[in-house]
């Protein structure tokens, strides 16, 4: 079976186009939110905190920020992306074309991938301007910011497959993902826990996202690596075949 | 030869227990004209959304020139062309982007398409409208919009449901001759319509569905032989009649 290419990148420059007539939405307002967590925590409470090892706080930190971005932009990316076409019936353009479900989820995926890999970037040159940006590695990087964003933007289709109304878009992301982010080692090591709050990080996943990606950045890492990374791939697996199967069988998409 | 479409006892429940269709059976020849007559609800768009995918049939069977449209989709929809009873397309894009992006997504090159588009937007006489947001365009120019997306790409098999619903008349004669032309040159057309004088016109075949079921399919001719012609078999076959003749009495 060939693969529709044509019918990929459609699906990828429609979905620029769109972005693009929310600009604020769809890029500023991550590249300001980040600002703000780099110029606080990292500059101004991060000069009365000790170094960590040959890093400062503020490039300690900035790794959890581009990760908490990332993953931001992924799920919202996801359900703006897959809900707003439900509700419009656009869907139904794709489902009528001969697109295979995992074309279909390919080409939604990409866009995902695409705005996380820009918000990353645009992130990353706000790190640069306070001279906090730091590569150990280049490959574990893109690994970090493709897999996770892949891994939300999976999410994000279930929840915009799922949801009935807008409200019920953020209820993952509010009650789930942001807390998950803050505890999951953006602002701290998971030495500074008390002993009986340390389980806690490593049950969350979030935490090896976070620390895979501040490895690839600054080489510094609590967790095994390894294991977050084998975790990370095993989670994608999972969810993206929950995700074609629901396209199979038409879930929220097909009447 | 093939039969452009050939469905058999397709059976449609919703989620919610509804029974739009309850036994479909029919097949158009290839290069038929074939109207699909029906009152609203009687399972027409509910027939139509399981031929092209955005409805899952609950049983029954569907091939589309020969081939499988649930077990062998992605080659089933490369034949066909749907012009939906809804708007489904995003308010905010341009005319020319639907109808670009729907060439697209059946991996039309960037040149045919744009030809395609090119000759599309002239021919529905969108020109001056093409860059115009589908939000911002009347009624009738919407409806053009839908139909250059559906034959976008050069489907043989050309599915309208209530094509003209809402348009004037000049829009209504014109997209009757495009349709003979397009009929002529080869494409299979299935056309549902509300308009009893626009199937008598156009159609080759009809066939009335009522209640999720096939009540009577025919050429044209047999529905005129008949008194009282296309309008009193419609009636009859809907199980109107009575009730027609009873108000008529009044």
């Amino acid at each position: 079976m060939t693969i529709n290419w044509i019918g990929l990148w459609t699906m990828v420059r429609r979905e620029l186009q769109r972005l693009m007539r929310v600009p604020i939405q769809a890029v500023v307002a991550p590249l300001i939110s980040a600002l703000l967590f780099i110029f606080i925590f990292g500059f101004v409470v991060g000069g009365r905190i000790r170094n960590f090892g040959h890093y400062s706080y503020l490039e300690f930190v900035l790794p959890g920020v581009v990760m908490m971005n990332i993953v931001s932009a992924a799920f919202l990316q996801a359900t703006s992306q897959i809900y707003f076409q439900r509700f419009q019936k656009s869907i139904e353009e794709i489902l009528v074309a001969p697109l295979s479900y995992v074309e279909m989820i390919a080409g939604s995926i990409s866009i995902v991938v695409i705005r996380s890999v820009l918000t990353a970037v645009g992130i990353m040159l706000i790190g640069w301007a306070f001279g906090a940006v730091h590569m150990h590695s280049f490959p574990e990087f893109l690994f970090w910011v493709t897999f996770v964003s892949m891994i939300f933007g999976f999410l994000g289709i279930i929840v915009a497959l799922w949801a009935k109304t807008f409200e019920q878009l953020n209820i993952l992301m509010v009650f789930f993902i942001q807390p998950l982010s803050m505890v999951g080692g953006v602002f701290n090591t998971i030495e500074m826990l008390p002993p009986w709050l340390r389980w806690l990080a490593y049950g969350n996943p979030l935490f090896y996202f976070i620390n895979g990606l501040r490895h690839s950045m600054i080489g510094f890492t609590e967790g095994p690596a390894m294991f977050g990374a084998a975790f990370t791939v095993m989670l994608a697996a999972v969810l993206g075949t929950i995700v074609w199967r629901l396209y199979a069988v038409g879930w929220g998409l097909r009447e | 030869m093939t039969p452009a479409l050939e469905i058999s006892h397709l059976r449609k429940v919703y989620r919610s227990g509804t029974v739009a269709v309850e036994d479909v059976s029919l097949t158009i020849q290839e290069g038929d004209f074939f109207g699909f007559l029906g009152p609203n609800g009687a399972g027409k768009s509910t027939t139509i959304h399981c031929i092209t995918g955005i409805s899952n049939p609950t049983s029954g069977t569907i091939r589309i020139f020969g081939v499988d449209a649930v077990a062998n989709y992605r080659e089933a929809r490369k034949l066909v062309g749907l012009s939906p009873q809804e708007f489904n397309v995003d308010p905010f894009a341009n005319a020319r982007n639907i109808v670009d992006w729907m060439g697209g997504y059946f991996g039309m090159h960037s040149a045919e398409r744009k030809r395609r588009v090119d000759m599309l937007i002239e021919r529905f006489e969108l020109v001056p409208h093409a860059n115009k947001a589908f939000r911002e365009l009347s009624g009738g120019l919407k409806r053009r919009v839908i139909l250059a997306r559906a034959m976008v790409n050069n489907p043989k098999l050309l599915i309208l449901d209530e094509p003209t619903a809402g348009v004037d008349v000049e829009l209504r004669m014109d997209l009757w001759r495009y349709l003979q032309e397009l009929n002529r040159d080869g494409t299979t057309i299935l056309l549902t319509s509300h308009y009893l004088e626009e199937i008598e016109r156009l159609c080759k075949t009809i066939a009335i569905v009522a209640k999720g079921r096939i009540v009577r399919n025919g050429p044209k001719e047999e529905f005129f032989t008949e008194p009282g012609g296309l309008e009193r078999a419609y009636l009859a076959a809907t199980g109107k009649a009575a009730d027609h003749v009873a108000v008529a009495a009044k």
